[in-house]
């Protein structure tokens, strides 16, 4: 099956929509870069989205293009394993809002580092926190921009050997890259939180209704029978039953290898914790719950984004499926080995058997145009986060030792915004060969192990301390990514990244979450005890501020 | 109400993260209110997140080690695996529904009582309230009892 943007009308209509997609979003930022004036405006938005515009802003940052054509294609072609994948992105929002959500709003102002480092030495504990925050931005930035450098050579339908306006596969793909980049750039540094968060509601709306659409036209071929859908895509996948269960991808048993099952199981469950509890500790939702007037609204906020991303991971599961179902198992994996393309080829199938070419050219391009609004608003997010933290905790409290002007810093955050920009473009060409799954599991791990343990410490441990912050932060991020150098994901396989000639792999797991989020804690802990600092008053009012809301940052007026 | 309440320390802690309710918030910290208010709050947090994480933790182990079972057909092509992706929808949804009605319920009277009173100086009747001028912010000591 050939995709219809291969053909100029189709593609005609998705450029299209690309171009309408961009003027909108650009039009938005503009708008909100006249009415960013503060740093409270420039790094959240003046706190005065209301929950569900927050709820939204969440839920987008969060289904990236990575999740949205990711997840579908995992089901399309692993069946029961990508449903797993998604579940632990859903149940890590529990963590965000019982734990982390209220207790942030309260007692942070701009940063993550602003609740860690409130009862500490600034210095030490906000270059940590910069270091983890940017470090984390970094990779998932990485995994969202290669990812859509691909994607768009893909959903203009340019494949190996084939040229457009002159462009080859290759060619496209850096093209992609570096519109993205720029467009990200744009919109952060001109409108700062209140541009992106903007941004990000546009594509919520465009990319759940495009989803519901999509999920409903798949499941009225069907006859709104659910169960004959999965059937159907079980028989088409050609595993049958065990498409519908465990253990295709995840957890993996190897015949007559029982130390290799092992890891693999244990592999899957290191992949689930990191996945629970790294959603918790990206910075770049982290910064979201500052946006809202006060800690109730970022609660309310939370459950809204646990309502839209649920409802729309169950939308991925019937699109996956239809995808297996009615595209098949070759067509997806002809297209894009990892089934990236799952999701606009079910949309143009669905299409052309509902309405002929013409509608399924014209579903494809509106899947593609919300697959492309993904891609923008969540490298927007991230871009934010890291320049926030830069200038902010590293520029502002650390080089100036908190002897900025607002002005001064919130000029340092737009040039930050510029050169995370221009490095992330430069890595991303570079780095296109990396497999973007391992990219987003990894920043998840690092998010759990650096940041998580050490944000829930600082609120609950009065006996915490710089030195245990310092260790928990470093410990959590020099074990997440060296225990990954060492894994078979960087050498020693056919498919690591210096192929299976080089092996100096010694760590079996390919996520070290199971063995990287207890250490931090163990070396939080350890740094805590054998420091003599201790800040009971620091931790009296950081306690108080955060549960009752006292003296916390408050919208700004007007 | 809120937003009112909270824009008075935005101003004046603009340079400084620590400026902020100053000591009446450590008077507040010993006052039982405030303990009670902590109490309940964790008392539902962390047996809740052990529950949730328990429950997540059983799935993902179940889905890797108890394979068999898990494969059990209950109805036309829905086995025990789907179901219990499904459920782990709908206790999500389920626990957020009740933390918030939970919260709204046990912990934002108190949590606003409290905070109203720190705002406005009134320390607990701890009488530290004067202390409560760190950051010059407007504050009304009506009850400066020191």
């Amino acid at each position: 099956m050939i995709l219809a943007a291969e053909t100029d009308a189709g593609r005609g209509v998705t450029i299209t929509l690309f171009l309408l997609m961009v003027a909108a979003t650009l039009y938005v930022t503009v708008w909100a870069s006249r009415r960013t004036r503060s740093a409270t405006d420039f790094y959240s938005g003046g706190r005065g989205f209301s929950a569900w515009q927050n709820g939204m802003a969440i839920g987008s940052d969060y289904m990236s293009a990575a999740s949205f054509l990711g997840i579908a294609g995992m089901i399309a072609l692993s069946g029961y394993d990508g449903f797993l994948y998604s579940i632990g992105f859903l149940v890590a929002w529990l963590v965000a809002l019982l734990l982390i959500a209220e207790l942030l709003r309260n007692s942070g102002r701009f940063t993550m580092a602003d609740v860690v480092s409130y009862r500490m030495r600034q210095r030490p504990v906000r270059t940590a926190a910069a270091f983890s925050t940017i470090t984390v931005s970094i990779f998932y930035l990485l995994a969202q921009m290669v990812g859509a450098g691909a994607l768009i050579a893909l959903l203009l339908g340019i494949r190996e050997g084939e040229t457009f306006l002159g462009m080859d596969a290759d060619t496209a793909k850096i093209v992609g890259i570096v519109v993205v980049g720029i467009l990200m750039i744009t919109y952060v540094s001109l409108g700062g939180m209140k541009g992106t968060t903007w941004v990000q509601i546009i594509k919520a709306g465009v990319l759940m209704s495009g989803a519901a659409l999509l999920s409903l036209l798949v499941l009225s071929m069907y006859g709104f029978n659910l169960n004959a859908l999965m059937t159907d895509a079980a028989t088409a996948s050609g595993e049958g039953r065990s498409f519908l269960e465990p253990g295709q991808v995840y957890g993996v048993e190897v015949a007559g290898d029982p130390l290799q099952t092992l890891w693999n199981k244990l592999d899957l469950i290191s992949l689930g914790l990191a996945l629970v509890l790294g959603t918790a500790g990206l910075p770049h939702i982290l910064i979201r719950f500052y946006t809202v007037p006060n800690a109730k609204a970022a609660r309310t906020s939370v459950n809204w984004a646990i309502g839209l991303i649920g409802t729309f991971y169950l939308l991925t599961l019937v699109l996956g499926f239809g995808a297996a179902a009615i595209v098949g198992h070759d067509a997806i994996s002809a297209q894009d080995s990892a089934g990236n393309t799952a999701a606009p080829q079910t949309a143009e199938a669905v299409g052309q058997a509902l309405g002929g070419v013409g509608l399924g050219a014209i579903l494809l391009a509106f899947i593609a145009a919300a697959a492309f609004a993904a891609i923008l608003s969540t490298v927007a997010g991230l871009t934010l986060a890291s320049s926030s933290s830069l200038a902010h905790d590293f520029y502002g409290k650390v080089i100036r030792r908190g002897k900025t002007t607002e002005a001064e810093e919130m000029r340092v955050a737009r040039i930050a915004a510029v050169g995370i920009g221009v490095i992330a473009i430069f890595l991303s060409v570079f780095a296109q060969n990396l497999n973007v799954a391992f990219l987003v599991a990894l920043a998840f791990a690092i998010a759990a192990s650096a940041n998580l343990p050490t944000l829930l410490l600082s609120l609950f441990w009065k006996r915490f301390n710089t030195a245990g912050a310092v260790a928990g932060i470093y410990g959590g991020l020099v074990s997440a990514v060296g225990l990954v150098f060492f894994s078979p994901v960087v050498s020693g396989t056919e498919d690591s990244l210096f192929g299976a000639g080089v092996d100096f792999a010694w760590f079996p797991l390919e996520n070290p979450g199971l063995v990287s989020i207890p250490l931090s804690l163990v070396c939080a802990v350890i740094g805590t005890v054998c420091s003599t600092e201790r800040d009971v008053d620091g931790f009296a009012r950081l306690q108080v501020r955060a549960l009752t809301g006292a003296g916390a940052a408050g919208p700004d007026r007007g | 109400m809120t937003s009112t309440r909270a824009e008075a320390p935005e101003g004046a802690a603009a340079g400084s993260d620590r400026a902020d309710i100053g000591t009446a918030a450590v008077a507040m910290h010993a006052d039982p209110r405030f303990r009670a208010l902590r109490r309940r709050l964790t008392v539902f947090i962390f047996p809740m997140s052990i529950a949730f994480m328990a429950w997540y933790l059983l799935y993902v182990i179940m889905s890797g080690y108890a394979r068999d079972l898990m494969s059990v057909v209950l109805f036309g092509s829905v086995n025990l695996a789907l179901l219990f992706g499904l459920l782990q929808f709908i206790s999500t949804f389920g626990i957020a529904l009740v933390y918030s009605r939970y919260a709204a319920r046990r912990l934002d009277p108190l949590s606003t009582e409290l905070r109203v009173e720190l705002e406005n100086g009134d320390a607990a009747g701890a009488g530290v309230a004067s202390a409560d001028n760190r950051d010059a912010e407007p504050t009304t000591m009506r009850e400066a009892g020191a």
